[in-house]
């Protein structure tokens, strides 16, 4: 009860309360309920619309921020094509040498590596070396099938399905097939390779 | 009397600002909303998520078979699949699960990566790579495991997108190679 009202009503008490005093009081009385209720109407409809508001702003930012919507693999198709052919390319001159061009192959491998894995290629070069040379090891790379996983900036995760023949002298070539994940970044406009993992 | 209906009119302007406010706030979410979901790339990216989540079960599946619960499995394998696939497998069912059950073999799988190489919404076909490494336990002797590279075709059907074609990635197609192994 609003408490404004009570001092009239206390002072009224003594008098002879009228059927038309007592109309004349409820008449206020029952607009100040409407009031309120159209107030506390008013204040339910605004809590619903602000709710509303802030519920389809989290659903917007979780749509534009899903996990999935950052990934451009194959969303953006132009640099989904390029790192897939860049790498590709890479990943086939840098496992292909003959004895004769070990030069080469290393170079390549200068312009396309970066971090772990130039690391790692040198280490393997490094003991391949005499072998290549002394057992006339010939290597040649093909990729069968390349696809992006992820692409985000100048960032790239590849899956490569690649075939490897391998030669030496005097005898038969064999074959053997490869599931490699790359790791590749964008590099002054080529995308390098950081990290090959086979799968 | 006027002091009542002044404040009162404020109290009104007041509010119907405040609504104002609350409506324009829940037009400007909603819209930004409707534009988020309906971006036509965020669709694109979602189907692509889609469709190797699904790539990637259904070679689960199908690389998945207890001789002991053959029934369970080979349905699994029914329903990871679509067209042409579904009907070669439905084919051969009776033949394999004959052969399964003389081998008695457990077959799991573990997915290593998985890509989408192509997508076509509106035809409803995608191609995805998976990488798996299959591991076969014969009874009597040791598990083996090998990894296999698989090439995918999906096709959308009313219960999400099925393999419609699952094969081994070709090797040593070059035409001077004979693969010896």
């Amino acid at each position: 009860m609003i408490a404004g009202l009570k001092p009239r009503r206390a002072a009224q008490a003594g008098t002879a309360a009228t059927g038309r005093d007592a109309d004349t009081e409820e008449q206020p009385a029952r607009g100040r309920r409407a009031g309120r209720k159209g107030r506390t109407l008013l204040a339910l409809v605004l809590a619903a619309l602000l709710l509303t508001g802030g519920t389809l702003l989290v659903l917007a930012d979780r749509t534009a921020h899903a996990p999935g919507a950052a990934n451009q693999a194959l969303t953006d198709g132009e640099q989904t094509r390029r790192v897939i052919a860049d790498i590709s390319d890479a990943l086939t001159t840098v496992f292909t040498y003959t004895p004769d061009d070990l030069a080469t192959t290393e170079r390549r491998a200068h312009d396309v590596l970066r971090g772990k894995a130039a690391e790692d290629y040198r280490a393997l070069f490094g003991k391949l070396r005499r072998q290549v040379t002394k057992q006339k090891l010939s290597l040649t790379t093909r990729v069968v099938r390349a696809g992006a996983v992820e692409l985000t900036g100048g960032k790239a995760r590849l899956l490569v399905f690649l075939d490897q023949r391998a030669k030496r002298e005097g005898a038969k070539a064999t074959t053997a097939a490869a599931q490699l994940s790359i790791t590749a970044r964008l590099d002054d406009g080529h995308w390098t390779i950081t990290d090959i993992k086979a799968r | 009397m006027a002091r009542t209906t002044f404040r009162h009119r404020t109290k009104l302007s007041l509010a119907s600002a405040a609504a104002a406010l609350a409506l324009g706030f829940a037009a400007w979410t909603g819209s930004s909303w409707y534009a988020a979901a309906h971006d036509d790339s965020a669709h694109f990216a979602r189907t692509r998520d889609e469709v190797l989540a699904a790539g990637e079960q259904a070679v689960l599946n199908m690389n998945t078979l207890d001789h002991r619960d053959l029934e369970r499995g080979l349905d699994a394998w029914e329903q990871s699949a679509t067209g042409d696939l579904l009907d070669e497998l439905r084919e051969g069912r009776v033949e394999f699960e004959k052969q399964v059950r003389t081998a008695r073999t457990v077959t799991t799988a573990d997915v290593l990566s998985g890509a989408v190489t192509e997508l076509d919404e509106r035809e409803g076909r995608a191609g995805v790579l998976i990488a798996v490494r299959i591991t076969v336990d014969p009874p009597k002797k040791k598990p083996s495991t090998k990894e296999s590279r698989l090439l995918g075709e999906l096709t959308r059907t009313g219960d999400g997108w099925k393999l419609s074609g699952l094969g081994q990635a070709p090797a040593g197609e070059t035409p001077t190679d004979t693969p010896s192994d």
